[in-house]
């Protein structure tokens, strides 16, 4: 069993989380301007991962590059991290490979808590849910997350997740048993909104 | 069986090439200059892909802006794709996903022939991409041919995104320049991709 193993349902069973739902959690979050050449950029980015059409392209092309503008425009050095092996308890599911993870701690040659946010790009090409069924595997890293986070001794409020194919983002905040899913679907058109609410979950204001 | 199944020695006896290993093939090939935007942002994201040092995050940080570079310097007459199932022959092991794969035919939604440069990422030595390149380009090479497409010359590069190894095949002649290009010199990696692309590598 592993993070990708888990459905929502099943995360929210197994780690007994109270769910809370609600329509635009994160839409009164201030945008952030992206620098003038990301946006030209971007345009190109996404139709080609799009054209491309697999999670790798999309990865590469269009999520890395935003997480890594979403660093440029953060006060204090988050560590970004990508394709690591962050097992914490494989007993309970709790292992495998996240895809983006962002820890608060400023050296990246090893994951440190805390860590704050966790970037799902579910393995589901083309399809237009495919977001959704990523969040199961992304609340499982949250707790994940959570648990690391206090075994380091170094507690905070909350941790973030996020799930998207490049196009939709999905957000959610977990807050000790508390899970929030915001079920607004924030678009990569509004991709200023999308950096904003990135930036408000590192700086643990989201 | 797949492309990451073959090691060099394999692929050289399964398909019976003959191997020509020289240090600077390519190193006398024209540099070309990158954006100031690729360049700012590698100044950035090498170090953080080399501490991060998974094969996810130096594709992403490197090797996929490096090419992504390449497809805008031709103007998206060239199409580039990521992470693409390519089966070709299983009898022989001619399948599984290719990291990188650049063709000459503009057309972005499919895989159309001919394909001229294939680009295989590892984490942290080139060495291990060899192979599975080598074994991609044959592929390559035969899908070129059974789609009537076909061109003198295959490429392939392995990388680990700092370091670039380049691979040519023409015919069953397989030759492997043996010097390491390094990212710091970006100019002079897309200088030789650029060349491959124009067939005069």
């Amino acid at each position: 069993m592993v993070y990708n193993d888990f459905t929502l349902e099943t995360a929210i069973k197994t780690f007994q989380l109270e769910v809370v739902e609600t329509l635009g959690l994160f839409s009164h979050i201030e945008p952030i301007i992206p620098r003038s050449h990301f946006t030209t950029d971007l345009k190109e980015r996404l139709q080609l991962a799009f054209a491309v059409n697999t999670d790798k392209a999309k990865s590469e092309f269009v999520i890395s590059y935003i997480l890594f503008e979403l660093l440029a425009h953060l006060d204090r050095r988050p560590t970004l991290f990508s394709g690591i092996e962050f097992n914490v308890d494989p007993e309970k599911g709790l292992a495998g490979m996240c895809d983006f993870l962002i820890s608060l701690y400023p050296l990246s040659f090893i994951v440190e808590a805390p860590v704050s946010l966790s970037v799902k790009v579910p393995n589901i090409s083309g399809k237009d849910e495919s977001h959704i069924i990523g969040l199961g595997a992304c609340v499982a890293e949250m707790i994940a997350a959570q648990r690391f986070n206090k075994t380091k001794g170094n507690e905070i409020p909350c941790i973030y997740g996020a799930t998207t194919s490049g196009i939709n983002w999905h957000f959610l905040k977990l807050e000790g048993q508390s899970l929030h899913i915001d079920l607004a679907l924030y678009q990569i058109s509004n991709c200023d909104k999308i950096l904003g609410i990135l930036s408000s979950m590192v700086e643990q204001k989201g | 069986m797949a492309y990451s199944n073959f090691t060099l020695e394999t692929v050289q006896k399964e398909f019976q090439l003959e191997f020509v290993e020289r240090a600077g093939i390519f190193a006398e090939i024209e540099p070309v200059i990158p954006s100031e935007l690729l360049t700012t942002l590698l100044t950035k994201k090498v170090p953080l892909a080399t501490t991060i040092n998974t094969e996810k995050a130096r594709s992403e940080l490197i090797v996929a802006d490096v090419l992504f570079e390449l497809w805008e310097q031709f103007e998206r007459r060239i199409s580039l794709f990521s992470g693409i199932d390519f089966n070709v022959d299983a009898e022989y092991g001619l399948t599984g996903m290719c990291d990188f794969l650049v063709s000459l035919s503009p057309m972005q939604s499919f895989l159309e022939a001919p394909i001229i440069v294939l680009v295989e990422a590892k984490k942290e030595d080139t060495a291990p991409g060899l192979g599975q390149c080598v074994a991609e380009m044959i592929a390559a090479q035969r899908f070129n041919a059974e789609k009537g497409n076909d061109i003198p010359c295959i490429y392939g590069a392995a990388t680990t995104g700092t370091e670039w190894k380049f691979l040519k095949l023409e015919e069953n002649r397989l030759q492997l320049d043996m010097a390491v290009y390094s990212i710091d010199r970006c100019d002079k990696i897309l200088g030789i991709l650029s060349s491959m692309v124009e067939q005069k590598a």
